[in-house]
């Protein structure tokens, strides 16, 4: 075997041992995803809507100052814009609202599963 | 050194078709303890790449002609500077290049979201892989860049003198960073597709590495306009050539694209349109490299060699298969939430935006594939020249143009044609007088020159709706901030709104970019004459005397043949300019290399077309306006994007809070 060959093997060892170890560190029942929890998601894509809305009122008030839009034609996109924030935030309350009723129901009949 | 290198390529290989097996396993039966042994394959593919880059860069310096690829593109004369560039002078260090860039960035990725994104990452990794797989299938089994010499000659072919430039070293890394940067942005698109998160989560993960990718392409192109403005000889700057086209229509899909993504944004609209303009832009950087390597084109960029056409053309087949089939069965999943609200508003600028640059992108397109296709149908190859893509792609280019304009001024959502006119008046009256200005003074006989008049018009009429973007927006701040000084707050309000303002600053290049391509396309003159020493060319108010011929032995390979001119304007010396032809051994064709005085106005530009043994010699100028203000939109592109790409703590704070209020609601995703 040249210094090569010899090279060549310690480099074959090492990917063999950095990928294989994960695989014999008796991990395998550990889940990689929980379960998709879709109010989660959904709530996450709330918190999204509500910051792009917030952020274009903040947008509108700013083509306001610099005359791009009419007052007449601010009040109403802005109307619209707390129409839909509210409703986000509305929904963004039930899920939590659901959410916390899920946990206490969860609580109550498994407390010892609860970590 | 060699067999280690071919080795880790192979080693590369294996270890890539192994992390994108286990990465798809891993989802496929949830389980972490494969997607953690995936997880280390990342970093070791960089590794053996790198190792098998390295191999190949010490075989240029040490001159190791055993290897082919080093004997083809190097020779013991060249200087170390061009023999590290020799490493992407051919298909197959070019290949490998790419593959090194592709790693390297698939790593960055890695690291940056590999606790964040954890349901995305696993599809996204295992798109890169496959990506990488296909380039190093390609190294590993078709092109090789360690295939030997079995008798090495004792130097080598050398690097093609016409890359002997600077720009070698700049122009195609920059190029590739841009055309590979796009797998990110692709491969996050891909992973949302197939695990079906399919809010506007993968736009933010990917949209600066779209930004990235962008800023890269839009230099290297223009790096490219450059060197083959100083290089090829022959007074311009772009062809239309094949190659070129192939690195343009990414860069347009992707303006389309960035545009396009704010619409999702701002009104979780336009999904399907956002998926497939991400696609297509990979497919095109694909189609690109498929347009190099395929041999079908003639084009002074194509590789020699260029062998790998099929293996590129079935590669594009399967991705625009696979992308098809993603969009058609997620169409339920991509539905708008919302309507445009108004066809006056930025977002309908923006979609008029995204028609107009897929428009030229297509006619580009078609452009560059007719010889295929005619050549397919009728037999004959007809190439499509620079008078089809001008004449297409100008009248659409200035609409393009006049919305860079039109889109600042318009407010999102609903715009009123009362504000319209109001906040109008100033650019078009600015552009009004522009015209009133020019039409004295410019030629207006032909089309083109027509063309050239409404250029500038238009760019004035954007420049002013620009600036007047940056004067309203100060002076709204300063109403707020009593006592700020004008400049202060003007700094404040482009760091505080960096897209928005960082944007406008990129039109602003955009706009002397346009500027210099009409001035230097319809106004430039040229003239050649054959000189003997002390003789004279009149051109326009110039004078150039043609005043010595020197031969200098620059090495023992080149030879350089250097024309001494003196340039003068109303009788005084303005510049002496040095126009050669060098000589290189075993070339028989000489390189020219021209000289260039470059002012604000215009570009004296000067080449040896030819010179004799009596020291007579045939001198050809050129004077082209404005070629300078082409670069300058580069660097002021440049400085846009990078206020652009800076991080935003604010939004950085924003997410960080969504994060947290969602952990404090709901469990952590990840058990």
């Amino acid at each position: 075997m040249n210094f090569v060959h010899f090279i060549q093997l310690i480099l074959v060892m090492a990917i063999l041992i950095a990928v294989g170890v994960p695989l014999f560190r008796g991990l395998s029942k550990i889940k990689l995803f929980a379960k998709l929890d879709k109010s989660g998601e959904e709530y996450k894509h709330l918190l999204v809507r509500k910051e792009e809305v917030l952020l274009s009122i903040k947008d509108l008030q700013f083509d306001l100052k610099t005359n791009k839009v009419s007052e007449q034609d601010y009040q109403k996109q802005r109307k619209k814009l707390e129409l839909e924030t509210i409703a986000i935030l509305e929904k963004l309350e039930n899920l939590e609202e659901l959410e916390k009723a899920k946990k206490k129901g969860k609580k109550s009949s498994n407390p010892a599963k609860v970590v | 050194m060699n067999d280690i290198g071919e080795f880790t390529l192979l080693i590369a290989l294996a270890v890539a078709l192994y992390g994108c097996a286990a990465y798809v396993m891993a989802v496929r039966g949830n389980r972490i303890d494969l997607y953690l042994s995936a997880d280390k394959t990342p970093v070791i593919v960089w590794v053996c790449v790198v190792i098998s880059s390295a191999a190949l860069w010490r075989g240029f310096i040490t001159n190791d002609f055993s290897l082919q690829y080093v004997w083809a593109y190097s020779n013991k004369e060249l200087d170390t500077f061009y023999k590290l560039a020799s490493f992407w002078g051919g298909q197959k260090g070019s290949l490998l290049f790419w593959t090194l860039i592709l790693t390297t960035y698939m790593n960055v990725v890695y690291f940056q979201n590999r606790k964040k994104n954890i349901r995305l990452m696993p599809y996204a990794m295992a798109v890169m892989l496959v990506i990488i797989i296909f380039f190093l299938l390609l190294l590993n089994f078709s092109t090789n860049p360690f295939e030997r010499i079995p008798l090495p000659p004792e130097d080598g072919r050398g690097l093609n003198p016409l890359l002997q430039n600077y720009w070698m070293v700049i122009h195609p890394p920059t190029l590739y960073l841009g055309y590979v940067g796009f797998t990110v942005p692709f491969a996050f698109a891909m992973a949302a597709l197939i695990s079906k998160n399919l809010d506007d989560g993968w736009i933010r993960l990917t949209k600066k590495w779209t930004l990235l990718a962008w800023f890269f392409l839009c230099m290297g192109n223009l790096f490219g306009a450059s060197w083959a403005y100083v290089e090829l000889g022959w007074g311009g700057y772009w062809a239309w050539d094949p190659v070129e086209n192939a690195a343009f229509m990414p860069l347009l899909v992707a303006t389309a694209f960035l545009h396009s993504i704010q619409i999702q944004e701002k009104k979780d609209m336009m999904k399907v349109w956002n998926m497939s303009l991400v696609l297509l832009t990979f497919v095109m950087t694909i189609f690109g490299t498929f347009i190099t390597r395929s041999g079908l084109i003639q084009s002074v960029h194509t590789f020699d060699e260029a062998t790998l056409g099929y293996y590129f053309l079935a590669f594009l087949a399967a991705i625009v298969i696979v992308c098809v089939y993603l969009i058609l069965t997620r169409l339920p999943l991509l539905k708008s939430k919302n309507e445009l609200d108004s066809l006056l508003s930025r977002e309908a600028s923006f979609l008029i935006n995204n028609l107009m640059l897929l428009g030229i992108g297509f006619a580009t397109f078609w452009g560059t594939i007719f010889p295929i296709i005619s050549e397919a149908v009728r037999g004959v190859k007809i190439t499509v020249g620079p008078p089809f893509y001008n004449q297409v792609n100008v009248p659409i280019g200035l609409v393009l143009l006049a919305l860079i304009g039109i889109g600042p001024v318009i407010a999102w959502r609903r715009a009123t044609w009362v504000n319209l006119k109001k906040n109008f008046q100033i650019p078009v009256i600015i552009g009004l007088v522009t015209a009133a200005v020019l039409f004295p003074i410019v030629p207006l006989g032909g089309r083109s020159e027509i063309f050239t008049y409404v250029t500038f018009i238009l760019c004035a009429f954007v420049m002013a709706s620009i600036l007047r973007e940056f004067l309203n927006g100060t002076r709204a701040r300063m109403s707020l901030e009593e006592g700020g000084n004008f400049f202060g707050e003007l700094g404040i309000l482009t760091w505080r709104n960096k897209r928005r303002y960082g944007g406008y600053i990129v039109h602003i290049g955009m706009v002397l970019i346009f500027a210099g391509i009409a001035g230097s396309q319809s106004y430039s003159i040229h003239d050649q004459k054959h000189l003997k020493i002390g003789e004279s060319l009149k051109l326009r108010d110039y004078t150039l005397t043609y005043e010595k011929l020197t031969v200098v032995e620059a090495t023992s390979v080149k030879t350089r043949v250097i024309a001494q001119i003196g340039v003068y304007k109303n009788n005084k010396r303005v510049w002496t300019g040095r126009p050669e032809k060098e000589f290189y051994k075993g070339q028989n064709q000489p390189v020219t290399e021209v000289d260039v005085r470059s002012t604000i106005v215009e570009d004296i530009y000067i080449i040896l077309a030819d010179f004799s043994e009596d020291e007579s010699a045939t001198i050809k100028v050129y004077l082209n306006p404005m070629v300078s203000w082409l670069w300058t939109g580069g660097w002021v592109i440049a400085f846009g994007t990078m206020i652009c790409m800076w991080p935003d703590r604010l939004e950085q704070r924003r997410r960080l809070d969504r994060m947290k209020k969602q952990e404090a609601i709901f469990a952590p995703a990840q058990e």
